[in-house]
């Protein structure tokens, strides 16, 4: 009780501040002189219509740069974790952690690529009996569906530069494919390397023509590379459906990964690893779930 | 020059170019990481360069081939070029550091790590906010990847719990941009902060509705990403648990970056946020170091030390409107000493196999790393010849000339508590036994990167000395002299004495113009005489590694501080040997608690006069020791104060005395006299300076002098009682020297041209007995084996020389005739006839005869008596031990026949102060205004006397037959606690009783209190961090809620 | 008569607050997640609300806005890519806190933010 009255009286203080940038705020009537620039300049400079694209590809394509490697590494990361990384504290089977804490050097395991046959197939674990069956429906419409999916997605990112969408809106476009497939038939296996490949070939090559317009346009990133077109076709505005289309695969790429990662996870049985935790807090709290410790008694 | 784009550019190809690899090519990807970090540090190493030397000039980094407020824009100066090459530096000897790990990990770990340089380059380099955003987010991203890459599987925990306090930063900050954005109407750092631009948005945004809100919620999320106090506990526990080569990364690399994000958001703020950033600064870096003081795990102490030190360069930050064009200056050489220092660290944290402090011990294997943990801890407090220190004493400077007194003296409370924790794992290190498992390993790939932070340590201050406009103190002829002590240490002992020696007296001749007569002799006794003591050093075999490094640094600091002409050079000479004895002392066997108690009092001295310094300079970033008395009347007081108080850590002023008796008694035999005989002599050389310069001060009305006085009176009379109820014999001595300390301080108080000379006397009799009997009673402590003196007895027919000296000695510091402790007497007789302070004169003389009590007790006890049965054995002392012991009885004897060579010169010196009462040199014999002293005369009178008297008891005793001896001691003793039925022990029992009430240990009470308390504060403080994430999400939004309360209150 | 920006605005403020308030007092990690996704959502109504213009369209050059006429017919464009960032990282975020969530389950076999204190003082 004490904490939310204390959690009360904190945001009040942030509600307070939140209340007189409320009370204080004037709306725009005109363009402020940044948005004027954007308005005025984008179709005679960079050719392309959609202004928002042509902002987050060229005029703040670092931010994006920076925004596709925040996804990178949430894949990375969530895939050395959860999915085929090693080297982790992952319990092993006997129950100890793979890693003594206070080990300096961990060794590798002996049969490295052993390890790695059984955590790629996993033949032991059969997936399907994990899972309640999936309906007809289901498998039937996603064949139907994912390459329509597919096909939208691609659209949305290369026609990014004349209409609402873009590099972002595609990739998570392909992905909800993914995300189908992985509804449809849970147990499948997504090849990592395959989505690996692609993304770090997206951004490979993101940077590559990002450089590209240091050495033949104005600077870093700089969209005029390629020959500016005309206004509203599909191929105009530079390289921005280039980049469109390669954050697009990127986005898609990550997005898929971090799914497969996430459903992949599935096949750890949790139960094994209750033996392996070790404090005596945790013990006492396992046996309460915890949305139940939630709720404070009344 | 390369474009800096590539910073971020080669650093993401790179990235996405290691995913193309196959998983088990690691090592091929391990060499790319390493190259290509390799090139990310060659870039700003280049432009820092040519930045430095006025090649280039700062570049703009346009992107998109649009100007600067519509496309995002990055900036390399010498500012951002000196920060990238520490982040990329620091990244690529992580990465070389982590190889087993890496290459465990795979591809994808090391993509990450490469993301984090790109990262915390983009946050140095990017002039835009929503980008400054963005690199903020990948920082906080890859800081939790690579804690779940650590191998200890807490690390999960404390990236949760560092994740919780990102969403919260980055929802404030996002909020923050954006009405920023609506009320200056641009994103960028430098349209926002008013430069001319084609928008036209001026300083006035931040004054328009939300903008100072926006401004707030900025300032909020920024600095929290420094861990201030309270919100920091996520960041403790990320200190803990990474992997030690990833702490070494986020408090090198990613505290550096943050610290300049905050740095340039405060560009577009106010002067009024300076003052918020100093506060929070402060608070941070005095409870984090508190916090620090009870721990026991190394990377949580250091964790808490890295909080500490990133508030420091905060608070450094805070003072930019002071700091001009010295702001880089001050801000990189704090921010420079922690990252190099924070990294080599938790590398070396790598290499031990247990968390505790002691564990360390390990490190003795291998001298190089015991001096590499030394430097970085120099490095962190601040000590000369490190940036820090250079950077400190402008800091301090600048502070008390703008009367910002709570900030100096909080920043040299916190320095001193650092210190303290930081110097005591040291003296583990040096004295605890090492664990038992198997010795350190310590493959090249990690020795490497610890070589180079070792060497960028020092590189760092050769650096700093060359910008501080000081003296460059490594290029000074001591110090340089000191360290090349470093690289000869697989010499022999022998060899290395030599050396030191000639180096001694080579100085001493070289500087020999240099010399005023007063310098002359401080110069003689520091130089000369620190040269005859290390004659003893020969009685040691072996190498003797770490003595000769130690022992010149604390004579560069004595030469240096004779020398010295300006505060900056006596401040800096002062440090360099209250370290060099520090070191000195530890290497006794049981010194350790000792030894960090003399380096706490004496750096605690040195703050004072730090302060006193800074005070008199004014603002100027020195002083003129010369110029001392230009010191306006109104600050003189002060100044005089805390100088004082200063020098009188030194010499062990009552009150200020307690480190003395352990420091000097547990030190090896040869470095007693090093530190008694040499070192205290500091302390008056300093207080003659203050006298000098300064003169009669007063303080609401109190004459200080004569507070002084009374102090020496209280020291001689309580040093004199605690050095009669000792047991052993070097405490004795080391009591004694309290004692002789107070007649000294004494003498210099009675503002007179007697009192002087009586203190010179003092300085010169003081060096020669006091040296002697610490050595001629270290050779028979090191001959019977043990320092207590009722075990030993009757040695006067087997270490006979040892017995002359210890009776030379005496009989000189008692101030009977013959010999020059006389003269010290009847010139101070002469002395305090001229004064009016009768109180502490008649204390003075009351303490007195208690010196013969404690002097009678080292002939009696130790020499004199019945031989004991396990000391019928012992040989004499070794002869190198003997052989200064001879000097010093031949050079007490000249200077009782001839004081006038030593005193003419200064007795002329002095008049220039005190022209009246000098005295009159008529031939070999000294005329004051109450009657005449002929040493010699003298010395033949009592020759004669006693040539009578032992004539006569030969003759009396004639037939004295020689009897068995009777084993009384044995017969009565009882096997444990023998010392209670030997006659020595206890010996003055009955004084004891009248007046054991002077003796209660009140000082060390007081001492001992206060550092509890400290300790209990800081373990109280450190429960504040109860390890469950959403307390410290609590925390967060308190820390936000108290600045965004004083926010709104400072708005208009 | 508050406008549409006033609205959307304290609209955003209160998902904030939500959020904030849920992952202060909640202690199953998921909720945690969930309460900061609240608030991210929150922060991006707001940063939308901030670009939006009474009366404009959106800043898509056709037929209907040319260059000429867009400066005063479309709303701030600068905003509506930011958002889309903020977005992203946001998802970023979420993944890596769910990445941890379900390796501290792993680890302790509870999703109680208080059993996670091994490292504390």
């Amino acid at each position: 009780m004490v904490k939310r009255l204390f959690a009360l009286g904190l945001l009040t203080v942030f509600a307070g501040l939140f209340a007189s940038l409320l009370s204080g705020y004037v709306p725009d009537a005109e363009l402020n002189p940044s948005a004027r620039y954007y308005a005025e300049r984008t179709a005679p400079d960079l050719g392309a219509a959609n202004l928002v694209t042509a902002i987050i590809v060229t005029y703040r394509g670092l931010d994006t740069l920076g925004e596709v490697t925040v996804l990178f590494l949430a894949a990375a990361i969530v895939g050395l974790v959860l999915g085929s990384g090693r080297g982790i504290h992952r319990p092993r089977p006997d129950g100890r952690p793979a890693h003594d804490p206070h080990s300096r050097h961990s060794a590798p395991p002996p049969d490295r690529s052993a390890a790695d046959r059984a955590n790629a197939g996993r033949p032991d674990e059969a997936p399907s009996s994990a899972h309640p069956p999936v309906g007809e429906l289901l498998t039937t419409g996603s064949h139907l569906l994912a390459p329509l999916i597919l096909l939208l997605g691609v659209y949305v990112f290369a026609n990014g530069h004349l209409t609402p969408g873009g590099g972002f809106q595609g990739g998570a476009i392909l992905a909800s494919a993914t995300l189908l497939l992985l509804l449809a038939q849970p147990g499948r296996q997504f090849s990592h390397r395959l989505i690996s490949a692609l993304e770090s070939l997206a951004g490979l090559l993101f940077v590559v023509i990002g450089l590209l317009g240091l050495a033949l346009a104005g600077g870093f990133l700089d969209n005029r590379i390629l020959p500016l077109g005309t206004l509203g076709e599909l191929f105009s505005a530079g390289a921005i459906p280039l980049i469109s289309t390669l954050i697009g695969l990127k986005v898609g790429a990550e997005f898929s990964s971090i799914l497969a990662s996430l459903s992949e996870t599935r096949h750890y049985p949790a139960l094994r690893v209750q033996a392996d935790a070790d404090t005596e807090s945790a013990a006492q709290t396992r046996n309460q779930p915890a949305d139940h410790a939630d709720g404070e008694q009344p | 020059m390369p474009n800096p784009i590539l910073l971020i550019a080669v650093a993401l190809g790179t990235a996405f170019l290691l995913g193309l690899l196959e998983e088990r090519r690691r090592r091929l990807a391990w060499a790319i990481s390493l190259a290509a970090l390799a090139f990310l540090s060659w870039v700003p190493a280049t432009w820092l360069l040519a930045l430095a030397t006025g090649q280039a000039a700062p570049v703009e980094i346009l992107t998109a081939g649009a100007p600067p407020p519509f496309a995002i824009n990055l900036r390399l100066g010498l500012a951002e070029a000196a920060l990238t090459l520490l982040v990329n530096l620091t990244g690529l000897l992580t990465t070389l550091y982590l190889k087993d790990r890496l290459l465990d990990l795979g591809r994808r770990a090391m993509a990450v790590l490469l993301v984090a340089v790109m990262a915390l380059d983009g946050l140095i380099l990017t002039r835009d906010l929503f980008n400054l955003f963005v690199f903020v987010e990948l920082t906080a991203i890859a800081t939790a990847g690579l804690l779940l890459l650590s191998d200890d599987a807490r690390a999960l925990a404390a990236g949760f719990k560092y994740l919780m306090v990102a969403q919260f930063i980055s929802v404030l900050l996002l909020i923050g941009i954006l009405f920023a954005y609506h009320a200056g109407g641009t994103l960028n750092l430098d349209g926002l902060a008013g430069a001319p631009s084609v928008l036209g948005a001026g300083q006035g945004w931040i004054l328009e509705a939300g903008g100072g809100f926006a401004f707030l919620l900025m300032f909020v999320a920024l600095v929290a990403e420094l861990k201030p106090f309270p919100a920091n506990g996520w960041a403790l526990d990320i200190y803990e648990s990474a992997h030690p080569a990833f702490a070494a990364l986020f408090a090198a690399a990613s505290g550096t970056a943050a610290l300049f994000a905050v740095d340039k958001l405060l560009t577009i703020g106010g002067s009024e946020w300076l003052g918020a950033a100093t506060a929070i600064g402060l608070a941070t870096f005095l409870i984090a170091h508190l916090c620090a003081l009870p721990q026991d795990n190394d990377r949580r102490l250091l964790g808490y030390s890295s909080v500490a030190q990133t508030g420091l360069v905060l608070v450094g930050i805070g003072q930019r409107d002071l700091l001009g064009d010295r702001y880089f200056f001050v801000a990189f050489g704090l921010l420079a000493a922690h990252a190099v220092a924070k990294a080599g660290l938790y590398w070396l944290s790598g290499l031990m196999a247990e968390r505790g402090l002691s564990a360390w011990a390990a490190l003795r294997g291998q001298p190089w790393l015991i001096l590499a943990f030394a430097s970085f801890l120099a490095l962190l407090t601040g000590l000369p010849p490190f940036p820090g220190f250079y950077a400190k004493w402008e800091l301090i400077h600048h502070l008390a000339g703008a009367d910002r007194l709570a900030p100096l003296g909080l920043i040299l409370l916190g320095t001193l508590i650092e210190a303290g924790y930081l110097f005591r794992w040291f003296g583990y290190v040096i004295k605890r036994p090492p664990p038992a498992s198997a010795p350190l390993p310590c493959p090249i790939h990690q020795a490497l990167p610890i070589l180079v932070a070792l060497v960028g340590a020092w590189g760092l201050g050769w650096l700093w000395g060359e910008l501080s406009g000081q003296t460059q103190l490594l290029l000074t002829w001591p110090l340089a002299f000191a360290l090349l002590f470093l690289l000869l240490e697989w010499l022999p002992s022998w060899v290395k004495n030599t050396l030191a020696i000639a180096g001694l007296l080579a100085f001493f001749a070289a500087t020999y113009d240099y010399y005023d007569p007063l310098r002359l002799i401080f110069a003689l006794i520091f130089l000369v005489g620190g040269a005859i003591i290390l004659l003893a050093g020969y009685a040691t075999s072996g190498q003797r590694t770490g003595f000769y490094p130690s022992a010149l640094l604390m004579y560069a600091g004595l030469a240096i501080l004779v020398l010295a002409e300006d505060s900056f050079q006596f401040f800096a000479a002062w440090e360099l040997l209250t370290i060099g004895s520090y070191f000195l002392i530890l290497r006794g066997q049981a010194a350790e608690p000792h030894a960090l108690s003399y380096l706490l009092f004496s750096l605690g001295g040195a703050f004072l006069l730090l302060t006193g310094f800074a005070l008199a300079a004014q603002g100027a970033p020195q002083l003129a020791l010369a110029d001392l008395g230009g010191v306006p009347a109104s600050l003189s007081g002060w100044v005089f104060v805390l100088l004082a108080i200063g020098f009188m850590t030194k010499t062990a002023a009552l009150g200020l005395h307690v480190w003395l008796p352990g420091a000097h008694a547990e030190a090896e035999t040869d470095v007693s006299p090093m530190v008694s005989g040499i070192l205290l002599k500091a302390g008056l050389f300093g207080l003659f300076l203050l006298l000098m310069h300064l003169g009669r001060q007063q303080l609401y009305g109190i004459e200080l002098t004569h507070v002084i006085l009374w102090i020496g009176a209280l020291t001689a009379l309580f040093g004199n009682l605690l050095a009669a109820f000792q047991e052993d014999a070097k405490r004795l001595l080391a009591w004694s020297s309290i004692g002789q300390m107070g007649y000294a301080l004494f003498g210099l108080a009675l503002m007179n041209h007697l009192g002087w000379l009586m203190a010179l006397m003092f300085v010169i009799n003081h060096y020669i007995y006091k040296s002697m009997l610490f050595l001629s009673l270290g050779g028979v402590a090191k001959r019977t084996g043990t320092r207590d003196m009722y075990r030993m007895g009757g040695l006067i027919t087997l270490m006979p020389l040892s017995f002359i000296a210890v009776l030379i000695g005496i009989i000189a510091i008692s101030g009977v005739p013959p010999l020059s402790g006389f003269g010290g007497r009847w010139i101070f007789y002469n002395a305090i006839l001229d004064t009016e302070a009768r109180l502490p004169l008649v204390i003075l003389f009351f303490a007195g005869p208690i010196a013969f009590l404690y002097l009678f007790r080292l002939i009696h006890t130790v020499f004199l008596g019945q031989l004991k049965d396990e000391h019928r054995r012992v040989r004499e002392a070794p002869f190198w031990i003997l052989l200064p012991q001879m000097l010093f009885v031949a050079l007490l004897i000249a200077f009782a026949l001839v004081p006038g060579v030593a005193l003419r010169q200064v007795d002329g010196y002095i008049a220039r102060f005190f022209p009246d009462g000098g005295l009159t040199w008529d031939g070999l014999s000294i005329v004051s205004h109450y009657g005449y002293w002929n040493p010699v005369s003298i010395m033949l009178i009592i020759g004669v006397i006693f040539m009578v008297v032992f004539a006569w008891l030969l003759f009396v005793n004639r037939r004295a037959q020689k009897v068995k001896q009777f084993n009384i001691a044995f017969a009565a003793e009882r096997p444990y606690r023998p010392e209670t039925t030997h006659f020595a022990w206890n010996f003055f029992a009955p004084y004891r009783k009248a007046l054991g009430f002077l003796t209660l240990p009140l000082a060390t009470r007081f001492w001992d209190t206060l550092a509890d308390l400290l300790h209990a504060a800081g373990d109280l403080g450190r429960r504040l961090y109860t390890g469950n994430g959403q307390t410290y999400a609590f925390h967060f939004l308190a820390f936000a809620s108290g600045l965004i309360l004083w926010g709104l209150g400072v708005r208009p | 008569m508050p406008n549409l920006t006033q609205i959307a605005l304290a609209t955003g403020f209160g998902l904030i607050l939500i959020g904030f308030y849920g992952a202060l007092t909640r202690r199953s990690l998921l909720r945690i997640i969930l309460a900061f996704t609240l608030a991210s959502t929150g922060v991006n109504v707001v940063i939308v609300a901030i670009g939006y213009m009474r009366g404009r369209t959106a800043p898509i050059l056709d037929e209907a806005v040319t260059t000429t006429t867009a400066v005063g017919r479309i709303i701030d464009p600068l905003p509506q890519a930011l958002v889309l960032t903020a977005i992203v990282i946001g998802l970023g975020v979420t993944a890596l806190m769910l990445a941890h969530a379900y390796r501290l389950f792993l680890r302790h076999g509870t999703l109680d933010i208080a059993a996670f204190r091994e490292l504390k003082w």
